[in-house]
């Protein structure tokens, strides 16, 4: 009964952190590693690390009016 | 992405690199960016992965050379702002 409970709490916490969707990064944090396929060639995130700013730019669709 | 472009010296000059990231394909990209003569990275983030690491919708972040996040703006990208922030750097 116990168990079950605990299982019920658990997969609780699991949707609703679900149902919050995708995480928001804020300011401060350390930007996630990632390793993305581009127009110009595979980009890792630390291929600027110690060299450049990076200005990434989320945006919905090519060709679509902006 | 043609407003990037437009001010993409001025990026440039404050040792920023633009990426642009949607989940079109490399394909559409490609074509997309000769169309438009986008000189700067599109990231081709088809499952949505890059996304869901950073977060939901249109918005444009400023990661500086040592991989903090320093500046998130919502919405439809301002280079302004953008080029402001930089500037602090």
């Amino acid at each position: 009964m116990r168990r079950s409970i605990i299982g019920t709490l658990a997969t609780s916490a699991m949707v609703a952190l679900g149902s919050i969707g995708a995480r928001a990064l804020e300011v401060g944090e350390k930007a996630p590693h990632f390793e993305v396929p581009s127009t110009k060639g595979s980009i890792q995130l630390s291929d600027y690390l110690g060299k450049r700013h990076v200005v990434l730019a989320f945006y919905f669709a090519d060709f679509t009016p902006t | 992405m043609q407003a990037f472009q437009k001010d993409l010296l001025r990026f440039e000059k404050l040792n920023a690199q633009v990426l642009g990231v949607s989940t079109d394909s490399l394909a559409t990209h490609e074509e997309f960016s000769s169309k438009h003569g986008l000189t700067f990275p599109l990231i081709a983030d088809e499952g949505g992965e890059l996304q869901k690491l950073y977060a939901p919708g249109r918005v444009t972040f400023i990661i500086d050379q040592t991989g903090t996040v320093r500046f998130v703006q919502k919405g439809v990208p301002v280079n302004e702002a953008l080029l402001e922030e930089l500037s602090k750097f």
